[in-house]
């Protein structure tokens, strides 16, 4: 019996498997942000197509998220989490436009490690008609994971 | 989910239904106990570290020599925060399910159990995030989340060992798998870590436990040791008339006490 079972295995195999389970990161590796994941497209052959330059930065905030850009594809465009809309300023080859997002908020547990962030239900979104001719909205709910939310034809 | 959940009660089922026929010769007494265990890392954790406390304790009735129903229920007190977010989680559990014993009866002897737990739990807390941040091109957010009281329940997969090491007081641990069948609180905000289970951000857990037990023996039966025998000759044709068989090996059945392994006798 003492041959089989000793006092030894009620510590040495616990230890080594505390040591196997206990390997857990403490680091947050996760994408923490939902980006409105904006799409551009050919208006006249409705194709995939990434505009020359493209300049966006939002309403009354002086920080600009791309500035004469090339090869923007998807665009990432931040909601403020704080309000129900927010307007950004866009230019697409030289022509400008606003865009208004109308949203919802609401949070989001990451990880453990990375915490929580806002996702967002996407209601309406507006523009004035200039560089943009069309937005389809594909995907209403904004999060932390690549998929296409808007597209936006000019 | 439910398929996961008839899956694992239906193994439950099956291995306490099913009764292996042996012919039996010899006999050796073993305690049937009721085991009311402590769970000693979460009052040593909490020594260490004031954010979670984990009370933890079982009470099991061993059924026969191989099989024992537990009943486990325990309390939580869990807060964490970091540099973003804090986060508290308070509220109870409750697991049932069946101990497996897979020694054999003459080396256990009542005293040793090295096996698996099989069981069901189910556990009810509050939780609550009284602040959270969230930095981004707009300037940080800074939010909460209100004390709201959810449930979840989750089958968990416990392999362990314990030993005899005084006259009724038993000393082991065990290895915890959980998987997370379902919880109430939606899949935006699921648990950071809830009681019983663990790190409820993953469907799967995992988890060391160690108990000291206290054993009250109620009953004493006698198990019947399986002999162990060669196979029956007849069916497979290669032993002799003379009771040997191919490899010229002696084939008598009624093996000495010596060779009791728990081999199946054929009829």
């Amino acid at each position: 019996m003492r041959k089989h079972i000793s006092e030894s295995h009620l510590i040495i195999v616990p230890v080594i498997m505390l040591l196997l389970i206990s390997c857990t990161p403490g680091s947050c590796f996760e994408e923490t942000e939902s980006y409105v994941k904006a799409s551009f497209y050919d208006n006249v052959s409705k194709t995939l197509h990434a505009p020359d330059s493209l300049t966006l930065y939002g309403l009354n905030n002086d920080s600009m998220i791309y500035n004469k850009t090339t090869s923007v594809q998807p665009a990432l465009i931040p909601l403020n989490s704080s309000t129900e809309s927010c307007t950004f300023v866009i230019n697409i080859n030289g022509a400008s436009d606003t865009v208004e997002f109308q949203y919802n908020s609401f949070p989001h547990l990451i990880s453990k490690e990375c915490g929580y962030t806002f996702y967002h239900h996407l209601d309406t979104v507006l523009f004035k008609n200039h560089a943009i001719k069309g937005i389809y909205i594909s995907n209403k709910t904004i999060t932390n994971l690549n998929v296409e939310n808007i597209r936006i034809f000019y | 989910m439910w398929r996961t959940f008839a899956y694992f009660i239906s193994l439950l089922v099956f291995l306490t239904c099913s009764q292996i026929q042996v012919q039996a010769q010899d006999t050796i007494p073993i305690p049937l106990k009721i085991n009311i265990g402590l769970e000693v890392s979460g009052p040593v954790t909490y020594y260490t570290n004031k954010n979670i406390l984990n009370a933890e304790g079982y009470i099991s009735v061993d059924l026969n020599e191989k099989r024992s129903v537990i009943f486990d229920a325990g309390y939580l007190n869990y807060k964490y925060s970091q540099y973003n977010y804090s986060y508290l989680n308070k509220g109870s559990f409750i697991r049932i399910g069946m101990d497996f014993n897979l020694l054999k009866p003459d080396k256990s002897q009542g005293r040793y159990w090295a096996g698996i737990g099989l069981s069901y739990g189910i556990s009810l807390f509050n939780s609550e995030v009284p602040v959270f941040a969230k930095l981004n091109y707009w300037g940080t957010t800074v939010s909460s989340i209100s004390p709201k009281t959810d449930w979840a329940h989750f089958v968990e997969v416990s392999p362990g060992f314990r030993a005899e090491i005084f006259n009724h007081l038993s000393i082991g641990w065990s290895a915890s798998l959980r998987m997370l069948i379902h919880t109430s609180t939606g899949k935006d905000l699921m648990p950071i870590y809830f009681p019983g289970f663990g790190n409820g951000t993953k469907r799967v857990s995992a988890g060391l436990n160690y108990f000291i037990v206290w054993n009250i023996p109620y009953k004493k039966i006698k198990v019947i040791l399986k002999k162990e025998v060669k196979e029956d000759t007849e069916d497979n044709g290669d032993t002799n008339n003379n009771g040997t068989n191919n490899n010229g090996t002696n084939n008598t059945t009624g093996t000495s006490g010596n060779n009791q392994q728990g081999k199946v006798i054929r009829q």
